[in-house]
């Protein structure tokens, strides 16, 4: 670490530690408040107006800020920034698997560098979510990974790593772009080939009484597109005679299966292989020549494939629900589990208009329906989602996804993320004893929670609110992320099994000496500096992690909990870094924490 | 829920049952142990039926073979009409010279066949009402919302009501149970040792969830423990053990009251969870398969096998596995699972036996319809009805419900297969709710439509008269 970053980040601190007020419930620190820096021009929007406000965007436009990036961008329009994302590069997951598969694995066969060579999309996940500068638009992908869903569960999909590193870069590349590009890239994709079962998938057989796969066709218009009842633009459905309207029947199935057949990989026949990393190509003689009808639309008998398939999308694309449908899971990702109507009703607007217009007057979107950039800009500009709005009422906001905490952690303590492959805990955090969540590792194509759940036997669900991350919440899972995140949070350097790791991944593995016992190991500098004042630890904790949510009860628990680790030493830097440990901890298994309002 | 520790084991078996509602267990006052449990196996992802209970008479095998011949040609062996498991019992209905047979992947649950211990209740799935193909061509049969998506038939089976619908069949089971005071510890009457399962949620059952691990420790507080002995020490544990309690908050937000009451409350049932598996002596030797089934259905039969320290004489419990959604590579996936089940639930029944207790549990099989008939190259399609297997002690082996033919385009086929049911999922959970416990106004009230169908028959467990 250089001393310019260094010194760069206890500034920031010194400012975070001061300036965490704002919050209704907020301990209102003795401190008095310090000036936010000078703002390089007047901020229109209140996202950035405050350190906690900057670290609450930044907490739903990215995967959690570094204190770094709180001091600099508080005081500036969030607007600036947003657009700023929209024009970063992506961080891609394919070259970070090549570099796996080219030089770190040199021999597959081993049977733990197998492994690797499977993981090395998640693994490049990993470095690139806490690593890579292109947050909004890796924050989207995510989203979108939750909603268009493909998982390394497939055993198909976890032998071919090609395929899922081109499919998690599909949803990188079109985050930014058009819904309706992206269900284009999605289909053509081998990874939704394979994981809804249509690459291969052939027109029916009268002779033989086969029928087109129906898995694909189903699920695009369930879970992609439009749901199954028809809505209202502000997401409600459209009631009649008592009944939600259904859209669809299994006729409409049929037809829209035939579409979808004729899809398999390319095939290169002088080297007898196929490719997992492309688009999905036209096997003409196995698409159905018969008429295709769905939703209204019948596409006549003897269209060829691409052609179906392009008015099938342009179909469904069209449809009202589109918009509602796919904004309130969108806005559920990022903002609040249970949006207002009228939320949904402006988001699913600038989704169809394909228009949205920046607090700073920028206006984003090319006008087709179905622009991503509008529609962000929409769920993250909302007057709803606006702190003043927010953080007064009792049922907004969500619960953080598992995912996301840790990766806020990994970020907010700038821990050094590289080589992941040593760290055997996030090779698969999906079960209840870890995060119950993991990138593109869901157990179904229904995500590891459903958009509509409304938990059983709670306050949320006696108001028919929808809580879909509280489906992972139980009595195992609970336990689960504070034991992986005590593994984490108290990781010192050198004292973990690396060599072990290296020793079972195989032999001539290159690994850095010097970097490996730091890796994923957080250094708490700044903090371990504010050991000795536990009040001047919380409050710095609450305005990192907790955006000053953190309530008098949390902060006085945080600082009896640090009072009795004895520190009679100083410079005992084994008690202050404890000290650290524990605060953090505490913070981040705290409601005030894990509700992100 | 209040500990009253005076009352472990001794308020056990049928004397604490009489104390419920007169009348409720009349049909149990014959009690052998006192205990009873359900278990509920959920094949996500919609089982092919028609792959698992096959025609074995030549007639019908030859018409199943004919509709079924591209996926036969890659199961090959494994389909062959030979080297099927045959099922030596009489088919219900009019069905002379039909037989039926398992799958070579399913020997052991063949050995519990014949032996009486299992039973295969035909074409069983949800209905609001009786109905044919020409009640729905005619357009006047009521139907069951979302028929043929996956989380909205898994919601329907398990709750009455697509997705959102808040409580199951099973929690309403345990809610009657608890009601009757047969647990003293109502956290432990609903458990389930994977997902969430809306079919364990009552207005009291509150579902619990094991893991094959034993209950687990907040690591931390391990950690924190080697410090005890100081005064800061004492006062950290004490702190901190009281934070995971969630005793310390009282928030605003709603989110946060909730997250913060599931969390405390996980917390300490894994703690009074673990000081019941430190006192009890209870245990079995019975290898379990190492595969997730098998760890669920030991963690199973762990918890049952604490049943007493848990002070638990009617439990229901929840095991899922996936990979039934098999569009395609059918051949090759659906007799692993096969292979799964049987061996998981095989031991299952044997570690029940060896507790003494093979009469007084019941496992079932639900999943989210059953599939086509018909094939789509190498896998099948969404279906409705589909056939479910019994396996217990206290089971009246043989063949229940309705096994159309394998044919296409009769009266209970929706289209390419699909089955219409012939038996409601409620007829289905009313059999296993009476053996359970409960009484017709119970049944009644955890699952409403109950009374469109016929009740009576469906004997495959003994249910008394409800």
């Amino acid at each position: 670490m250089s001393y310019v970053f260094r010194s760069g980040f206890i500034a920031s601190c010194l400012v975070l530690a001061a300036c965490s007020g704002g919050g209704p419930s907020d301990p209102a620190p003795s401190d008095p408040p310090a000036p936010p820096p000078p703002p390089t021009s007047a901020p229109i929007s209140p996202s950035f107006e405050t350190t906690s406000s900057t670290a609450r965007f930044l907490a739903k436009a990215g995967f959690g800020a570094r204190a770094a990036d709180i001091n600099r961008l508080t005081g500036t329009e969030a607007s600036d920034w947003v657009l700023d994302q929209f024009n970063t590069e992506p961080s891609l997951i394919t070259p970070g698997m090549r570099a796996y598969h080219g030089g770190l694995i040199a021999d597959r066969d081993q049977p733990a560098a197998g492994l690797v060579y499977g993981l090395a999309p998640t693994l490049t996940w990993w470095t690139n979510a806490i690593h890579g500068e292109d947050q909004l638009r890796q924050r989207v992908a995510f989203a979108l990974s939750q909603i268009l869903v493909t998982s390394r569960r497939d055993p198909v999909l976890d032998f071919h790593p090609e395929a899922m590193a081109y499919y998690m870069d599909v949803l990188n590349e079109n985050a930014f772009g058009n819904y309706r590009d992206l269900l284009e890239d999605v289909t053509y994709s081998p990874a939704m080939g394979v994981y809804l079962t249509y690459r291969g998938n052939q027109k029916a057989d009268p002779e033989t009484g086969r029928m087109p796969d129906e898995n694909y066709a189903r699920e695009i218009l369930q879970l992609f597109t439009v749901g199954l009842v028809e809505l209202n633009p502000d997401g409600t459905p459209v009631v009649s005679g008592g009944q939600a309207r259904e859209l669809f029947d299994n006729d409409d199935i049929t037809g829209l299966a035939r579409v979808f057949t004729g899809l398999n990989l390319e095939y290169n026949r002088d080297e007898e292989r196929s490719y997992y990393d492309r688009p999905m190509q036209v096997y003409a003689y196995n698409h159905s020549e018969q008429a295709k009808s769905f939703l209204g639309l019948t596409i006549p008998a003897n269209t060829p494939a691409e052609e179906s398939i392009d008015q099938a999308l342009d179909h469904i694309m069209a449809h009202p629900n589109v918009g509602p449908f796919i904004s309130r899971q969108l806005i559920q990702r990022l903002v609040t589990s249970n949006p207002d109507v009228d939320y949904v009703e402006r988001v699913s607007r600038a989704f169809d208009t394909g228009q949205f217009t920046l607090p700073n007057g920028v206006r984003v979107g090319d006008g087709r329906k179905g622009d991503m950039q509008a529609t962000i800009s929409a769920i993250l500009f909302d007057p709803d989602a606006e702190p003043d709005n927010a953080l007064g009422r009792n049922d907004f906001g969500k619960i953080r996804e598992p995912v996301l905490r840790f990766i806020h952690w990994a970020r907010t303590f700038e821990v050094n993320a590289r080589q992941p492959e040593l760290v055997w805990d996030i090779w698969d955090t999906s079960s209840p004893e870890s995060l119950s969540q993991g990138p593109f590792l869901s157990p179904s194509v229904f995500n590891f929670y459903r958009p509509g759940y409304v938990p059983p036997r709670t306050e949320a669900g006696d108001r028919g609110m929808t809580v879909p991350e509280m489906q992972i919440v139980n009595a195992t899972s609970t336990v689960g992320y504070v034991n992986f995140m005590t593994y984490f949070v108290t990781r010192r350097e050198g004292e973990w099994g690396h060599q072990e790791m290296i020793d079972f991944i195989g032999q001539g593995y290159p690994v850095d000496e010097t970097a490996a016992p730091r890796a994923y190991v957080a250094g708490y500098e700044t903090e371990m500096a504010l050991a000795h004042a536990p009040e001047d630890l919380a409050d710095h904790l609450n305005a990192l992690l907790v955006e000053g949510q953190m309530t008098n009860t949390t902060r006085q628990i945080v600082i009896d909990a640090v009072n009795n680790i004895p520190l009679d030493d100083p410079n005992d830097q084994d008690a202050r870094r404890y000290r650290v440990e524990m605060a953090v901890m505490i913070t981040m298994t705290s409601t005030d924490y894990l509700v992100q309002r | 829920m209040p500990i009253n520790r005076r009352h472990l084991l001794t308020g056990m078996g049928a004397g604490l049952l009489a104390t419920g509602t007169p009348g409720v267990f009349t049909a149990h006052a014959a009690q052998t142990s006192g205990y009873k449990a359900l278990v509920c196996l959920f094949l996500f992802g919609g089982m092919d039926s028609h792959d698992v209970i096959l025609p074995y008479d030549t007639a019908s095998y030859d018409g199943f073979a004919d509709i079924r011949q591209t996926l036969l040609a890659e199961q090959g062996a494994s389909r062959a009409r030979d080297n099927l498991l045959s099922l030596n019992a009489a088919l219900p209905g009019n069905n002379a010279g039909r037989q039926l047979a398992l799958p070579p992947e399913m020997p052991r649950l063949k050995q519990l066949f014949d032996q009486g211990n299992a039973a295969v209740i035909g074409n069983v799935g949800p209905l609001i009402e009786p109905t044919t193909l020409s009640d729905i061509e005619a357009d006047r049969a009521r139907l069951p919302r979302r028929l043929y998506s996956h989380n909205d038939q898994q919601s329907t089976w398990m709750a009455g009501a697509p997705e959102g619908a808040q409580f199951g069949w099973g929690g309403l089971f345990a809610d009657a149970m608890i009601a009757a005071g047969a647990n003293l510890d109502a956290d432990f009457t609903s458990i389930t040792a994977t997902e969430a399962s809306t079919f364990l949620v009552g207005r009291d059952a509150n579902p619990y969830r094991i893991s094959s691990e034993g209950a687990p420790e907040v690591e931390l507080l391990e950690r924190v423990g080697y410090s005890r002995g100081s005064p800061e020490g004492d006062r950290l544990f004490t702190l901190l053990d009281t934070y995971f309690r969630g005793h310390s908050q009282n928030h605003a937000h709603i989110l946060q009251r909730d997250l913060g009451g599931v969390m405390g409350q996980g917390y300490q049932n894994n703690q009074r969870f673990s000081e019941a598996f430190e006192r009890s002596s209870g245990s079995f030797n019975t290898q379990f398969p190492r595969d997730n089934l098998g760890r669920q259905l030991q963690s199973v039969a762990n918890t049952i096998a604490i049943r007493g320290e848990l002070r638990a004489a009617r439990q229901i419990f929840f095991v899922g596995i996936g990979g039934f959604d098999t569009h395609s590579g059918q051949a090759q996936s659906l007799p692993a699972r096969l292979a799964t089940i049987d061996a998981g639930v095989a031991s299952f029944y044997s570690a029940l036996s060896e507790l003494g207790l093979q009469n007084d549990v019941t496992l079932f099989t639900a999943s989210d319809f059953g599939r086509t008939l018909a094939v789509n190259g190498d896998g099948t399609d969404h279906g409705w009805g589909g056939h479910q297997i019994v396996v217990g002690g206290g089971v009246n082996g043989g063949l229940y419900g309705a096994f159309p033919q394998p044919e296409l385009g009769h009266e209970q086929d929706a289209g390419g297969g699909r089955l219409i049911p012939q038996v409601s999922v409620e007829q289905y959970a009313s059999t296993l709710g009476g053996w359970f416990g409960l009484n017709s106004a119970e049944l009644d009230r955890a699952m409403p439509q109950r009374q469109n169908f016929d009740l009576s028959g469906l004997d495959f467990l003994s249910r008394g008269n409800v």
